[in-house]
């Protein structure tokens, strides 16, 4: 894998006033109507939110058997209602203890810790929404040893590509 | 490269993480890097037994990993690297995840403008 940092960005404009959206993050009764995805229910959101607080989040497969549930944790390191919110995410088991993605049966390229951050602006009414999802850096606490894995991985899907070609 | 179904449905998700966390997969995903194999050429470097190897196998097959002949004979196995590719790189795994959350949460939005309206 190369050095460049892995992100996820999406931006977003609600029809709704920043107050609203803001809610949506940090109201735990919100927060479980939309996290889930298709197919996703979110029994579980804990969410003391202050800087150093905890989140606890969980997501139940619908419709497997037996049910897969998966837990994730994390922690507010910056709190700024209703303008910015920053957490960090990693999967954890229903007690809160950390994880790693891959005991969890995620693939080696999946970081242990990522972080979310949202950014809101008032737009008069409406609200911008910019969300950014990124992986730990390599080298921080707790990101150690999965991008040795990954670059097999990667390297296995680009040989097999060349060999299609 | 890579014209495969870039695994937007949680279902195959799930079955590409679950049939990619057992250790004797991937060495079966490695092996049949290097070429379409037969079901016995790939249980060789294992230590279990012939249905045990197939039993990954299947799990694998499920997932879209790999494909398989019919040919009941031999039953020779190819990787299909397309769902591999789309799960590499975790953030294009994630980005589907967080565009159908704020479709949900648009609606919800405008559910409670309209409430409270």
């Amino acid at each position: 894998m190369s050095d460049e940092q892995k992100w996820v960005r999406i931006e977003r404009e609600f029809d709704a006033p920043i107050d609203m959206v803001w809610k949506m993050w940090t109201d735990p009764e919100m927060f479980r109507k939309w996290y889930g995805p298709n197919g996703m229910s979110v029994p579980t959101a804990e969410m003391d939110v202050t800087i150093g607080g905890t989140r606890k989040v969980s997501m139940l497969m619908q419709g497997a058997d037996p049910a897969r549930s998966m837990w994730f944790t994390g922690v507010y390191k910056e709190v700024n209602a209703p303008h910015r919110l920053v957490y960090t995410e990693s999967m954890c088991d229903a007690d809160g203890n950390i994880i790693s993605p891959q005991a969890m049966g995620m693939p080696d390229s999946f970081p242990d810790i990522t972080e979310v951050i949202v950014e809101l602006r008032d737009m008069g009414g409406r609200t911008q929404m910019t969300m950014v999802h990124v992986g730990v850096p390599e080298g921080s606490p707790g990101a150690g040893g999965w991008t040795q894995a990954f670059d097999k991985l990667a390297d296995l899907a680009a040989s097999v590509a060349q060999a299609e070609d | 490269m890579f014209n495969t179904d870039p695994m937007t449905s949680d279902e195959s998700l799930d079955a590409a993480f679950s049939a990619l966390a057992h250790p004797a997969r991937r060495a079966i995903l490695q092996r049949l890097a290097q070429g379409t194999a037969t079901v016995n050429t790939l249980a060789e470097p294992f230590e279990m037994s012939l249905p045990a190897v197939s039993k990954h196998i299947r799990v694998l097959e499920k997932a879209g990993l790999i494909k398989r002949e019919k040919d009941a004979q031999f039953r020779r196995c190819t990787l299909d690297v397309g769902p591999i590719a789309a799960i590499a790189d975790w953030t294009e795994t994630y980005r589907p995840i967080w565009d159908t959350r704020f479709d949900t949460m648009s609606k919800l939005l405008t559910e409670l403008k309209d409430q409270s309206s």
